[in-house]
């Protein structure tokens, strides 16, 4: 929704951002679990880690010595383990367990300086991506300069409450900025956006391109560049959360503040179980079954 | 059904059968500027002989029944000629006047309309009138006057900052402001992100803002109402005004079409930085806004009167040929005037307003994405004036408004097939009866009371929905969905709504004022964003989500100095209670949503807070100093812990100070200085990472925890007027010098968070930062040339 303010940023003749130094509260540390778990053949990863002061600009602590397992519904146990501090990895290609695109349950478990968090979510359906398209176009206006805009096809399976979180790579790379992040509800923007059963809506379908390093255009493709187009069937909460990742992320300045959002803690799905709980969790467990297609844009 | 007790009460109040003593008879009329033939409205009248005196109603009309006999009587308005009548009452009598324009003095100027001692007078208090001659004497930004700039300076009011549309009364949010214009809601009465407003100050002749002690007549909202009238054209001549400024251009024509039987009044305003900039931008991108402001008025005999006003603008942002943003309202007011006697005077008006914005994306028709929204009522007001006696003043009337909300109209095609995401539309009835009488008790006590009783149905065609809370402050599920047919009412709600106030007369330079005020209000401006927004979505009250409700007790002292009024100072408090005020669960997503009712939520609000003003109305240097020390808070299940927190608009301090002073004959300047504490947003204490965004964490999930500096600032004008003294002239012309924000002092609009723009890169830091947002960060200088014949 936001990118679509970017635009206003014309009007900035008299306006002006500065770089402001702000002595924000302290607070505790509290733990974090980013666990992004899907069906890919490629190593699974998940991070425990801790929360930093908001201008702490250095690598997030991480938690060692956790215990990290992930079960399935049927009773299959993936165990993470600890590759580096914080980092906790399970690799299909050493176990002879798999995750299947089955729609299936499964609960996370982390143990981790005395204390237990639990979390539950699920596979869900994906549907293929069924092309990739790269149009041509001529400057538009200079948010819209020449050159190849992408565009990926792929329908919503009939039957509501599917959600996507659909990842872009170009030439191998993950378009990882928040202004990036695409995200779908059934086919279009949300639980209530009235659509279902059909090919995704345009502005998710256009939402593949990236952005200048300023944020300020796109940044289409030349020939010679590739797209990879995942679409990651995400549980709705999961999709709730990154909803709310969307707002507090997307934070660019210019004119786009006055359609800013307030700031406001994020959900979290990860509970802690034990006996005597002690401090906060936050973060997300989020299974995911996915799908892929990829092209080269060719003259 | 509500239409029924409406017609029940208009029958009784016509049965109210004029009681005349014996020898008691009525001398009513109108009260005009003799110049153009413009009511004056709150134009007062005094009998000398009985020391007692009316007031002209919002069209001019009074009407004063006194026993038999002969009288002088006094007809005043500030800054007019008095008019002193004579007169023998011996039957009813009809007698218009007009009142000249008092010749301009040096060291006279006026400031507000209305007798010399309304300050202490007068029974309404937390309000405020403003003339048109007021208003453009404020320094203005870029030199364009503005009526919602304007009333900023009144105590109690505010905005969240340049760039945001509307304005906040006394901790009230903006969409709980009802902007009326000619009797026509106006939805939202900003161009350009509020840097101007919907009114054309070249047609507007009064504006009256109700902070609090509001009179039955008046509901639907529960901060404040502003009520703006426009002018009704010159019944005397013709007359073309208008003015070049440096963002857009006025021009505005009115006369009579038939001598003090009709006359018409057409204003026009166009921003012009779109073709200034035409040759510098090589695509079709623009930015500009426009206005129409329109009014007729016909006599047809002494009681009948019509009047027909209409407005139409329009905000268009486009970044090239398809693609861009617009915005506008459309409103249009059909009033007649009936003199049913000498002592009733009814108003009946049928009003059409409507509010849409839309957003166009894609390059061609196969590939796009268009999204609009819309907001559409037809209201029919019915209002009654009884004089019944010097001491009693009734109201009677009543006001049904029927709605039709397009909450988004979404169309997209893609590769050629068209897809359809548009939501329902929602329909809904709201209606109020209402009785309101102010009455003298005595000389020095006087009372208003009065009753309103509102109604709301939201009907079908619409599902109806209800939801689930999962957790406090989070999404809330859907659990069923019920179809309802077409005017089946789905939820309807009722408010009795009591007001009252009163009015203390220590002497004849003070007194004390004291009112309740209960408000009701059925339709919700949602908007999640810090600032108000053209995109705030207007929603009705429905199942999930309950009318808001208000409860406003104020208390103040009033006191006027020096011979002649010459100070006005007043001390006023208010304390305000509001129930089922709208907030937002978490993420919530408000456009293109059917479930945005399972993402609101409500809580409750309380307002309070001290207001002080101080006038000087006459002397070399006069103006007007105001400061508001208030608090403003809302309590919301899952948010902030469940705890008190403070509103987007909470204002601590908030002083204003105006400046006038006439240099010579041909000059004078002017200044305001605004300082108002920051505004109170939320602050992470922390920041963590989710597959590699940087989301910002506030450990004790607070919210408005923090405050953005404060912001002050200085503008200053210079009027000239070019013609040489002492040449007799008919024309009026002037140019007027400004400069906003002259210390180029960079007032933070926001204070914001974020991540680094470059992409994170796995195993790497990536950096945050916090940034100051200021809209206007520079002295802004304009010039404006406006003339008159």
């Amino acid at each position: 929704m936001k990118k679509i303010y970017i635009v206003l940023l014309t009007l900035g003749l008299l306006a002006c951002e500065d770089k402001v130094n702000v002595n924000l509260p302290e607070a505790p540390e509290a733990l974090v679990i980013d666990a992004w778990v899907n069906n890919k053949n490629e190593p699974q990863e998940i991070n425990v880690l801790k929360t930093q002061p908001y201008f702490d600009n250095s690598v997030p602590i991480g938690v060692s010595g956790a215990i990290v397992e992930v079960t399935s519904e049927e009773g299959t146990v993936f165990t993470f383990t600890e590759m580096e501090p914080g980092k906790y990895t399970w690799d299909p290609a050493t176990s002879t367990e798999t995750i299947g695109d089955e729609l299936l349950d499964y609960t996370l478990t982390v143990v981790a300086e005395g204390q237990t968090y639990a979390a539950t979510s699920r596979i869900k359906r994906v549907p293929p991506v069924d092309s990739i398209k790269f149009t041509f176009k001529e400057e538009r206006n200079p948010f819209q300069p020449e050159g190849y805009y992408a565009e990926f096809v792929a329908t919503d399976p009939v039957g509501p409450s599917d959600s996507y979180w659909i990842k872009s790579y170009k030439n191998g790379v993950l378009l990882n900025r928040p202004f990036e992040l695409n995200i779908a509800f059934d086919a279009g923007f949300n639980e209530g956006g009235n659509i279902d059963g059909v090919v995704f809506i345009q502005p998710i379908q256009d939402a593949v391109n990236p952005l200048t390093e300023e944020l300020d255009a796109f940044e289409p493709y030349e020939v010679g560049d590739s797209l990879y187009v995942e679409i990651h069937a995400i549980p709705n909460d999961a999709f709730t959360f990154l909803q709310q990742v969307q707002i507090q992320t997307q934070r660019d300045g210019g004119f786009d503040e006055i359609f800013a959002e307030p700031m406001e803690n994020v959900s979290t799905n990860i509970e802690n179980v034990s006996d005597s709980p002690n401090g906060q969790v936050v973060g997300f467990f989020s299974m995911a079954a996915v799908s892929g297609n990829g092209k080269r844009v060719s003259e | 059904m509500n239409f029924k007790a409406i017609c029940f009460v208009l029958l009784a109040a016509f049965a109210i059968s004029p009681s005349l003593a014996q020898n008691k008879y009525t001398l009513n009329g109108y009260i005009k500027d003799a110049s153009n033939g413009e009511a004056l409205i709150g134009a007062t009248l005094l009998v000398k002989e009985l020391t007692t005196g009316t007031s002209a109603n919002i069209y001019g009309f009074y009407s004063i029944t006194l026993p038999a006999g002969d009288y002088t009587i006094e007809y005043r308005y500030i800054g007019y000629e008095t008019v002193i009548e004579t007169i023998s009452l011996d039957a009813n009598q009809k007698l218009d006047v007009e009142l000249q324009t008092e010749s301009q003095e040096l060291d006279e100027v006026v400031i507000t309309g209305e007798s010399e001692d309304a300050n202490i007078s007068e029974i309404q208090m937390s309000a405020e009138k403003l003339d048109i001659k007021t208003i453009e004497k404020i320094p203005a930004f870029l030199g364009e006057v503005d009526v919602i700039k304007s009333i900023q300076l009144i105590p109690g009011v505010s905005s969240v900052g340049e760039g945001s549309s509307g304005f906040n009364v006394r901790g009230g949010g903006v969409g709980q402001n009802l902007v009326l214009l000619d009797d026509a809601p106006v939805y939202n009465s900003s161009h350009l992100f509020g840097f101007f407003s919907v009114f054309n100050p070249d047609a507007v002749k009064d504006v009256n803002l109700i902070k609090g002690a509001i009179p039955a007549n008046y509901g639907g909202r529960i901060s404040s109402i502003l009520d703006v009238r426009m002018k009704e054209g010159n019944m005397k001549e013709k007359e073309i005004s208008g003015g070049i400024g440096t963002v857009f251009s006025r021009l505005a024509v009115q006369g009579p079409i038939k001598k003090d039987k009709a006359s018409f009044i057409v204003a026009g305003r166009r921003s012009y930085i779109d073709i200034l900039a035409k040759p510098f931008v090589d695509n079709d991108a623009t930015l500009y806004f426009y206005d129409l402001t329109t009014k007729v008025n016909y006599k047809l005999n002494d009681n009948n009167r019509f009047f027909l006003s209409g407005y139409f603008g329009r905000d268009v942002f486009k970044f090239d040929e398809r693609q861009g943003f617009d915005w506008g309202n459309v409103t249009g007011t059909l009033r007649w005037n009936h003199l049913f006697n000498d002592r009733l005077f009814s108003n009946f008006a049928f009003i059409v307003s409507s509010f849409d914005y839309g957003f166009s994306f894609g390059e061609n028709d196969r590939d796009k994405f268009d999204w609009s929204s819309r907001i559409l009522t037809y209201t029919f007001k019915p209002y009654f004036n009884y004089f019944i006696d010097t001491n009693n003043e009734l109201l009677i009337g009543g006001e049904a408004t029927y709605y039709d909300f397009k909450p988004a109209e979404a169309v997209g095609v893609s590769d050629g097939v068209t897809q359809d995401i548009s939501l329902n539309e929602k329909f809904a009835l709201e209606s109020a009866v209402y009785v309101d009488n102010t009455q003298k008790l005595s000389d020095r006590l006087s009372v208003r009371y009065g009753l309103r009783f509102s109604a709301f149905q939201y009907f079908g065609p619409a599902n109806k929905y209800e939801f689930r809370t999962v957790e406090p402050g989070e999404r809330k599920e859907l659990v069923n969905a019920e179809p309802f047919d077409e005017r089946e009412v789905i939820k309807s709600y009722t408010n009795l709504e009591p007001r009252a106030s009163l009015r203390y007369k220590l002497n004849n330079s003070s007194s004390i004022k004291a009112s309740y005020t209960r408000t009701a209000q059925y339709i919700h401006l949602v908007s999640n964003t810090a600032a108000s927004t053209p995109i705030d979505l207007w929603t009705p009250s429905t199942n999930n989500i309950k009318p808001q409700t208000g409860d406003q007790y104020t208390l103040g002292y009033f006191r006027n100095f020096g011979k002649g009024n010459d100070y006005e100072a007043s001390i006023e408090g208010y304390y305000r209670d509001t129930d089922n005020q709208v907030d937002y669960v978490k993420g919530a997503d408000i456009f293109i949503n059917e479930f945005i009712e399972g993402d609101l939520i409500s809580g409750v609000g309380r307002a309070y807070g001290l207001e002080f003003s101080f006038k000087k109305n006459v002397g070399k240097i006069n103006g007007w100093l105001s400061y508001t020390i208030g608090k403003s808070e809302l309590k919301t299940p899952g948010i902030n812990r469940g705890d008190w927190y403070s509103t987007r608009f909470d204002q601590t301090h908030n002083l204003k100070l105006f400046g006038e002073t006439q240099l010579s004959k041909r000059t004078s300047f002017s200044a305001n200085f605004t300082y108002l504490t920051g505004a109170p947003i939320t602050a992470p204490t922390s920041r963590f990472n989710v597959q590699g965004l940087v989301i910002p964490y506030n450990y004790y999930d607070s919210r408005n925890n923090f405050r953005i500096p404060a912001s002050h600032r200085l503008d200053i004008a210079l009027k000239w007027d070019p013609t040489r003294p002492g040449k007799k002239k008919k024309n009026e012309d002037y140019f007027v010098f400004s400069i906003y924000n002259v210390y180029g002092n960079k007032n933070p609009f926001s204070l914001f968070f974020a991540q680094q723009d470059g992409r994170a890169v796995a195993g790497e830091a990536i950096d945050t930062f916090a940034y100051q947002f200021a809209i206007i960060g520079a002295p802004v200088p304009a010039i404006s040339y406006n003339f008159k014949f």
